[in-house]
């Protein structure tokens, strides 16, 4: 398959990137067979996920499923947070070849640690 | 449904601009390539194994593109074996070196860095019951001619190392193996011969089979300017060499099945004028690729060059650039319309990075994150300050999104 619009429109234009200074959680997973790297920083006040950034080593979906994942959470409650699935993580993005599915659970596992 | 890549299917993203720089992967057509071929298409449509006219006129075409192909070589044109391609060229030297040899010994040396070609068929000897050592290229990406004399036993049948390297431009120091398989000949060691797989070499540096002192040489026509499809191997008169393809007296009995006349016609063109420019591409190449270089280490920091810097193909760069991924690195200039290739592991659809980087000894973050650049006679230095730029915003847009380059401050 194809990668999508949305995902090329990420890749060149990715949302969300960086640190926060002032983050409430940050965590960083790694996926042990490739390499890939994906960390996560959240502001949450109220039960709310006010900001969300991100940063990403490794190959396109890995670094698209970052800035996807940001825009999905950021206004989320974390109980909504927490409901989402690789599944919509990729719907979001528009599918992935299945040999990249990987980068999906990847950001759902950082999404997971983050959350706690 | 099977994969594709998306930048040759979907031109929502198509790019103004776009400029090849991937001539190692393959390079365009020559005009004039092209011109040959559609003569001999529409014009030669015989068969060269036919008696009658319309059959000879094919032999003759055929015949001279292997005058051509053997002169780009300095080989006799009775020595040139016209195949599919670079990949079964390697295929039957390889097999048929081994299988000629009954009873010789059952022992291979090659490198660590060979084309796929050339590990796949050294892998599947090996699977029927072949020794196979591999040499170890250094930091340098070049193998020791020590390490060749220590490696080489008396059951030794074939040596086969590339003469450049597909992914750095590395040049090996084949004239210098060739002599010593000339020397333990002479003391006896009658099977024992050296391959060399010069894809990457033929049209890129001046080639000599008699100075390399190889017995067989593999080339490829696309890599040349002219179509895929067709390809060579130099057998060297009195190598005793199995047939791979059996079951028709073409090319001397070595390699059964109707020729490609098209296609040997365009390699005998290609091969002919690349001999004929082969000093003006050279300092083209090399003018290119060097400013190209200069460049990126003005304005880019934290890169790693790798391969030897000297001894190395005129036209081609591989640099590695740190805390990226080469897969990224690759999307964001086909985005921009720039063409490269990458050693990393997602590209290959592999899990692990490029085995010749790795072999060079670096890290997996030099590996994943290397590119080749390989230019070609119709880029221009206009291109070159193009692809700096875009290079230029490509590696600050990835290196942004990095975390590699920054510590994970304790929440």
């Amino acid at each position: 398959m194809s990668y999508s619009a949305t995902f090329k429109d990420h890749l060149a234009h990715p949302r969300n990137a960086g640190e926060l200074p002032e983050a409430t959680a940050v965590c960083e997973q790694t996926n042990p067979v490739c390499g890939d790297r994906l960390r996560l920083s959240i502001v949450v006040h109220h039960e709310r996920i006010e900001v969300a950034r991100y940063l990403a080593y490794g190959c396109p979906p890995t670094l698209v499923c970052g800035s996807v994942l940001t825009e999905l959470i950021t206004g989320k409650t974390t109980t909504e947070a927490k409901q989402l699935t690789r599944a919509d993580l990729l719907n979001a993005i528009g599918g992935l070849p299945s040999r990249k599915h990987h980068a999906a659970a990847l950001a759902i596992e950082a999404l997971n640690a983050v959350l706690g | 449904m099977p994969q594709q890549s998306w930048a040759a299917t979907d031109l929502t993203f198509m790019p103004d601009r776009r400029i090849y720089l991937d001539h190692s992967a393959t390079t365009p057509v020559d005009p004039r390539v092209a011109g040959a071929m559609v003569r001999c298409i529409t014009d030669v449509f015989g068969n060269p194994s036919s008696v009658h006219g319309f059959g000879q006129q094919a032999r003759a075409a055929v015949d001279r593109a292997r005058r051509e192909v053997a002169a780009l070589v300095n080989a006799r044109p009775n020595e040139i074996i016209f195949t599919s391609g670079g990949t079964e060229a390697n295929n039957l030297a390889i097999r048929g070196v081994c299988q000629g040899s009954t009873g010789s010994g059952r022992h291979i040396v090659t490198s660590s860095i060979e084309h796929p070609s050339v590990r796949g068929v050294c892998a599947a000897l090996e699977q029927q019951g072949w020794e196979v050592t591999r040499l170890p290229v250094y930091e340098n990406g070049i193998v020791k001619i020590e390490d060749v004399r220590e490696a080489l036993r008396p059951d030794t049948v074939l040596v086969t190392v590339m003469l450049a390297n597909n992914e750095i431009g590395t040049v090996q120091p084949i004239a210098e193996i060739g002599a010593l398989v000339r020397e333990r000949r002479a003391d006896g060691q009658k099977h024992l011969f050296l391959h060399t797989d010069a894809v990457q070499a033929a049209g890129r540096m001046a080639l000599n089979v008699e100075e390399l002192g190889c017995d067989l040489l593999t080339m490829s026509a696309h890599k040349l300017y002219a179509p895929k499809g067709v390809g060579a191997l130099y057998v060297r008169r009195g190598v005793r060499l199995m047939g791979q393809n059996v079951g028709g007296h073409q090319e001397r009995e070595r390699r059964a099945g109707t020729e490609n006349v098209p296609g040997i016609v365009a390699f005998g063109e290609a091969a002919k004028i690349a001999r004929e420019e082969l000093a003006q591409r050279t300092t083209h190449d090399v003018e290119l690729r060097d400013e190209f270089e200069r460049k990126v280490t003005e304005l880019i920091p934290d890169v790693v060059m790798n391969g030897d810097r000297e001894r190395r193909l005129p036209h081609l760069s591989n640099i590695s650039f740190r805390y990226i991924e080469g897969e990224g690195l690759l999307i964001n200039l086909d985005l921009q319309g720039v063409a490269v290739s990458t050693g990393s592991a997602c590209s290959s659809g592999t899990l692990e990075p490029s085995p010749v980087i790795r072999a060079l000894g670096v890290d997996d973050e030099i590996a994943r994150g290397s590119i080749r650049f390989s230019f070609g006679k119709e880029n221009t230095d206009a291109d070159i300050d193009y692809v700096i730029d875009a290079l230029v915003q490509a590696v600050e847009r990835l290196r942004a999104l990095s975390p590699l380059n920054r510590p994970l401050a304790v929440s």
